[in-house]
């Protein structure tokens, strides 16, 4: 394996020949997050000093350029140790705020994060995203604890969250990572993980860090390389998320392109090992498990419809070209209603998210615009998701993203059907039946 | 008479015989040479296509779309036979040129000079339009995905106009290219360009001015298509 190194910062540089080495490494990746990032710091400062008081710790803010005050108050936030209760910190928390170089993204701030846990030696790792209003320390300790003395290699986070919380994760990131992989690890894209050294060192020598996961497509991609590598892999309860936005100038369909670009991406690698794993299995979960409220969501069903239907409308003459005409005339079948109609069941979005998985693979547009085009789709499914589960406790509502999940595991004969066909067809015998000239330029 | 034969008749004909025969050697050099062009045009096309199909042109060109944009212009012939084709044709009429130059006649020199001189621009001409033609798909669907993921209503009428006012514009290149009525071509596309975008300005501002609000609106304000922010996290 050739060592892929990280450029860092000349200070930084200086900062770690005077640090020397480490235990623990927690990252904390930021951009103008200066509402969030105080209390971040204080919950993983307070939670080094409460359950690893013995342990060489240093926390690295990797920050994107922030135009706020993200990174004098990440230098600066001041821990009243005494107040917390914690009286026997024997080990000074060095802190390093540095900005990263490469591709501006969440992944790149992660790259560098790995690269000093790997100039420092690091045993342990973790990041937690600099937006999150509801860390406490017990989350250091979680995320850690497991990596230190458990002997795993990954722990991902195992959150409460309103149902209309995560809809990425719950329609897509999960239910294809549980039927791909055969693990459930129920927020594959949580954003807080626990990493050994060693795989931290392992992420870095991949050469992915010009793509999706240079940005979004970190948190899978993490996830995913973790498993596909033999890691032993844990979850840990760390009660309810509550955060500000991802990145607010970050819209929808980038977002949406990232993750799911790192996901087929990480098919493609790894085809061999998902192609022969049937069904799924737990991941031992640590932590107390509480019941807690989460804030509620106020979803726009109405926009969401909207731009399913347009989508319906416009974009059919794209979506032929990576949709079975099987699929394609269930779709539009489903939904020719005028108004809020729209109806996307668990199987058929199986076999949309499949289909598009295989024509990713089979290249049968540019996968950007493939990508892309999914967005409609998401919020159609997104909106189906809402509409049947409206009057649905949580617990009835993860039933139900459970079934999901049962479903891609079910149905995953079709996908290994369409990823081995030797190239993905267009729907031409189906034609858009609800325009009259949809897209003649496409056909 | 006798003499008034050989000096009316059998002179013109010894005359014309002594022209066949210093021709001869340049119709017979002319019919070698069109005929070895064939030759060599069908025996490199048919290497080259067994060539592309062994390291799989064909299946490459499916990944990049190149097929379905040739199936869209109405092509239905493979990529590897169509390089194939170009490839013996251009060949061919390389042969024809240098075979009607082998008659060494001036009229036919100079056309053969003339045809020779006008094949760059051809090819140059070709290559315009055919990357006009791919580019102005490529970026009409991406118009389009970008315009149905904002929200804009007339997404398939802005990335039509894209893709017609790319084509429009690789046409107008390709015209200059070959020389056709250079000047008029260049003021005609200036004027037609010039004059759509003022067209669309005033009717954007005039007649769908409450349309422009709202969009600007939504964008600088980010308020949501229906009025009501929601506050789904995606992630």
């Amino acid at each position: 394996m050739t060592l892929n190194r990280a450029p860092l910062d000349p200070k930084t540089e200086a900062c770690l020949q005077e640090i020397g080495s480490a235990e623990i490494v927690v990252g904390i990746p930021s951009y103008n997050n200066a509402d969030t990032v105080g209390h971040v710091v204080h919950a993983v400062s307070a939670g080094l000093a409460k359950y690893f008081p013995n342990r060489r710790a240093v926390l690295v803010n990797s920050d994107g350029g922030s135009s706020d005050d993200t990174a004098t108050i990440v230098a600066r936030t001041a821990i009243d140790y005494h107040h917390l209760l914690i009286a026997d910190r024997q080990s000074v928390l060095h802190r390093i705020v540095t900005p990263y170089h490469g591709i501006p993204g969440k992944g790149s701030a992660f790259r560098t994060i790995f690269e000093i846990a790997r100039r420092l030696q690091a045993t342990a790792c973790a990041v937690v995203d600099a937006d999150v209003r509801s860390i406490s320390p017990e989350w250091i300790e979680l995320l850690l604890r497991p990596v230190l003395e458990q002997g795993y290699d990954y722990t991902a986070p195992f959150y409460l969250r309103h149902k209309y919380d995560g809809t990425i994760t719950n329609s897509l990131a999960y239910p294809l990572t549980r039927a791909l992989y055969g693990k459930r690890i129920r927020q594959p894209i949580g954003g807080e993980f626990g990493f050994s050294g060693a795989l931290a060192a392992h992420y870095l020598d991949q050469h992915v860090w010009e793509s999706e996961v240079a940005r979004f497509g970190i948190d899978i991609w993490m996830t995913t390389e973790a498993i596909a590598n033999g890691a032993r892999v844990c979850q840990s309860f760390l009660g309810a998320k509550i955060h500000n936005q991802k990145d607010p100038a970050a819209d929808l369909s980038t977002m949406l392109r990232e993750v799911v670009g790192s996901l087929f991406a990480s098919m493609e690698r790894h085809t061999r090992l998902w192609s022969d794993i049937e069904g799924s299995e737990p991941v031992p979960v640590f932590g107390f498990p509480f019941e807690v409220g989460v804030e509620p969501v106020r979803v726009n069903l109405e926009r969401m419809v909207a731009s399913f239907h347009q989508g319906l409308a416009d974009l059919g003459s794209i979506w032929r070209y990576l949709l079975s005409a099987e699929t394609m005339r269930t779709l539009y079948n489903l939904n020719q209603g005028e108004g809020a109609a729209v109806h996307i069941p668990d199987d058929l979005w199986v076999r949309i998210v499949y289909d598009a998985a295989a024509a990713y693979h089979h290249q049968v547009l540019p996968r950007e615009h493939l990508l892309k085009s999914l967005t409609p789709l998401y919020l159609g499914r997104t909106a189906s998701f809402v509409l049947t589960t409206q009057g649905l406790t949580s617990t009835e509502a993860e039933q139900t993203i459970d079934h999901l999940c049962r479903t891609f595991e079910e149905q995953k004969p079709y996908l290994l059907e369409r990823w081995n066909q030797q190239s993905s067809q267009p729907a031409h015998q189906f034609r858009v039946q609800t325009i009259p000239d949809a897209g003649g330029d496409h056909e | 008479m006798n003499e008034l034969i050989e000096q009316a008749l059998l002179a013109p004909l010894e005359l014309l015989a002594q022209h066949l025969l210093a021709v001869l050697p340049n119709v017979f050099a002319m019919g070698v040479l069109i005929l070895g062009g064939l030759l060599i045009a069908w025996l490199s096309s048919m290497l080259l296509e067994r060539f592309l199909r062994v390291i799989g042109l064909d299946h490459l060109s499916n990944r990049l779309g190149t097929t379905t944009a040739l199936l869209r212009a109405g092509i239905k012939t493979d990529p590897t036979r169509l390089i194939g084709q170009t490839l013996y044709w251009s060949i061919a009429l390389f042969s024809l040129i240098a075979g009607l130059s082998a008659l060494n006649l001036a009229p036919i020199n100079q056309f053969a000079q003339s045809m020779l001189a006008y094949v760059p621009h051809l090819l140059t001409a070709g290559v315009i339009l055919l990357t006009g033609y791919v580019c102005s798909n490529f970026a009409s669907q991406a118009i389009l995905i970008a315009a149905v993921n904002a929200g804009l209503p007339p997404a398939r009428l802005i990335a039509n106009c894209s893709r017609w006012g790319l084509q429009l514009l690789a046409a107008a290149m390709a015209l200059e290219q070959l020389g056709i009525a250079e000047h008029i071509v260049v003021v005609g596309f200036g004027i037609t360009w010039g004059g759509l975008v003022l067209a669309c300005a005033i009717a954007f501002g005039l007649g769908a001015k409450d349309l422009a609000k709202e969009f600007l609106e939504r964008r600088m304000v980010r308020r949501s298509r229906g009025g009501e922010t929601d506050d789904l996290h995606h992630l």
